[in-house]
């Protein structure tokens, strides 16, 4: 087995990006047609909703564009960390052209905003991001594009019909060695394809069977955070990072890291239209206590051509982000820190060019969507592909929580003879909140 | 299961008028392990284990029984000491099994303070014209949010009518 390993974090990745990309965004490089009618000098405003862990990194990413991007306002439901944030980047440019805002709307209706950041937790993202793209703002949202199938369609529609860019925060599809896989595989040099198998790693948050509500903090507005999610009192570990485990905010780490590996595997199968026919498999989520989503979980989904795409927990390699092809030639495991294959030979054909294949690349995510913010072009990962990405993570969640197997049909986007399936598709929203 | 602390204020409970709380229900809650009964008294941060077990039977219950787990689920809600985390949670299973027979009780719900919006998260997925009648009913008595919110289930549901009628591109 012939193994290609480096150690890099995501952090890492993206700043390395940004800085070997500087050159690339001056205007003088590209050549001007790219650009379509706006004027290549002409600085992308950026907005960034939610201040948390991700969208640090974005920062830290997005102020290594000094001559072509201004992060203008930074909006948090906590008070000390959009202030914070927003310091930051005033620090950085030796200005206080950033401010900071406690209500999305407010930032999306600023006129010297151009694109907007959507970082907030997945119950969020619907929302913030519909009325920005209403607000004719261009948006990169993170993933999972949302928390349920038909806000995902909502959003598709809504981008489509305000003629808006969107980038999914699916980074992985900037980088070369996901797109030389997928090349590798759809050109047929890799032969036969057999399975994908996608690892993740358990959830890593644990509480007591019982928990005790705390008073909010001073400066977090606990009502906003909840949103358009079911009203619960407040508790710290609730919060923030943790909203990933509860169900009512997100699905778990199917979404939280599943949404990366199963996105390659779709491109791979050349999906980003369509998707999985059949889902099967279970999660064992935790019956007391304030985590609600799976645990662990091993889902199948098999496709209409008989392939199968396997997400199951690992305690062994799942922060790799990986997606293992096992087909008749042996098999690839392409991680965004570590590659390995069960021949070296096929690590060497990997990254050689593959004919017969035209596969859309970028070389980097910021600079992909930027790019097609100016030419009006689409990005690497747009709104059509993330939502089909984000339902394969929905049936998952859904077959998880029916605890049976379901058929889906990804022309009509219905479960097919399942209706308790179908009501899951979507969730209603507490008041005062609607997609309306 | 974990005792409601001193320091929070015990949910109000639910008065529905008119329905006659069930004799299955007369029995002391403390001398039952019956999970239906103890989930009455579900609080947030609770022990919620009995609510789990009522998720599975719910989730596992064939359609041709949905009928019998939907009256049980009705009978639940008509309970007065239903607390309003119970009643959320009864709310959201009959999201998953309700049908036109749920509604009077649903919308009786969506007229309490605090219970509408359970209950209107409940209508929101059932389907019939029975459920879109009552929304529409009820809007003329809901101001402020809750009005808000009566407003975005009536276009969800029109937005769900009118998806299910074409094919999505592909």
């Amino acid at each position: 087995m012939q193994t290609t390993s480096s150690t890099i974090t995501r952090r890492q990745f993206l700043r390395r990006s940004t800085v070997a990309t500087a050159a690339m965004a001056a205007p003088s490089i590209l050549p001007s047609h790219v650009f379509g009618e706006s004027a290549p000098s002409k600085i992308i405003t950026v907005g960034v909703i939610g201040a948390g862990n991700i969208a640090t990194a974005h920062l830290d990413a997005l102020l290594g564009y000094a001559d072509s991007v201004r992060i203008l306002g930074i909006c948090d439901v906590d008070r000390e960390r959009r202030e914070s944030a927003a310091a930051r980047v005033n620090r950085a440019y030796g200005s206080n052209v950033c401010r900071a805002h406690a209500d999305f709307r407010e930032l999306n209706r600023r006129a010297d905003i151009d694109t907007v950041y959507i970082c907030t937790p997945d119950h969020w993202h619907a929302l913030n991001g519909i009325d920005a793209i209403r607000q004719g703002k261009d948006i990169y949202i993170e993933k999972p594009m949302t928390l349920t199938i038909a806000e995902g369609r909502a959003l598709v529609e809504a981008a489509q019909r305000h003629q808006r860019v969107v980038q999914h925060g699916t980074w992985q599809r900037s980088m070369k060695r996901f797109h030389d896989v997928v090349s590798f595989v759809r050109s047929g040099e890799f032969g036969k394809l057999e399975r994908i198998e996608c690892p993740i790693s358990p959830n890593n948050r644990h509480i007591g069977a019982t928990w005790v509500p705390e008073p909010v903090p001073e400066g977090l507005d606990w009502d906003m955070w909840l949103g358009p999610s079911p009203w619960r009192p407040y508790h710290s570990l609730g919060c923030h990072y943790n909203f990933r485990f509860i169900a009512a905010n997100a699905s778990g780490q199917i979404t939280n890291l599943g949404a990366h590996c199963l996105d390659i595997g779709q491109w791979a199968l050349d999906m980003d239209r369509s998707g999985p026919v059949e889902v099967e498999g279970h999660g064992d989520f935790p019956t007391t206590g304030l985590f609600t989503t799976a645990g662990t979980v091993d889902l199948t989904f098999r496709y209409a051509s008989g392939m199968t795409m396997r997400c199951f927990t690992s305690y062994e390699g799942g922060g790799n982000n990986s997606a293992r092809f096992i087909g008749e030639r042996g098999w690839l495991d392409i991680g965004y820190a570590k590659m390995s294959a069960s021949d070296p030979k096929l690590l060497r054909e990997l990254q050689a060019r593959h004919a017969g294949v035209r596969i859309p690349s970028s070389k980097n995510h910021y600079d992909d969507f930027f790019a097609a913010v100016r030419s009006r072009q689409g990005t690497i990962a747009n709104a059509e592909t993330a939502h089909r990405t984000t339902t394969v993570c929905n049936l998952g969640t859904i077959a998880m929580t029916l605890g049976r197997k379901l058929r889906w049909d990804p022309v009509s986007e219905t479960f097919v003879g399942d209706e308790m399936a179908n009501r899951l598709r979507r969730r209603a929203m507490r008041a005062p909140w609607s997609l309306a | 299961m974990s005792s409601t602390p001193a320091n929070i204020p015990v949910a109000t409970t639910p008065v529905i008028e008119s329905t006659p709380v069930p004799k299955s229900y007369a029995k002391s809650i403390a001398t039952t392990s019956d999970p239906w009964d103890v989930c009455l008294t579900l609080e947030y941060g609770g022990d919620r284990s009995f609510a789990w077990s009522i998720h599975q039977q719910v989730t596992h219950t064939p359609p041709a029984s949905w009928t019998q787990v939907e009256d049980r689920l009705l009978a639940s809600l008509a309970v007065p000491a239903c607390t309003a985390a119970a009643c959320a949670f009864f709310c959201e299973m009959l999201a998953l099994v309700g049908s036109a027979r749920s509604v009077p009780v649903l919308a009786s719900l969506l007229r309490q303070p605090n219970t509408r919006e359970s209950a209107r998260y409940a209508l929101e997925a059932i389907p019939g014209a029975e459920v879109d009648t009552a929304l529409r009913d009820a809007l003329a008595e809901l101001t402020g949010d809750a009005k808000a919110g009566l407003i975005g289930t009536i276009a969800a549901r029109q937005d769900a009518a009118a998806s299910s009628a074409k094919p999505s591109p592909r």
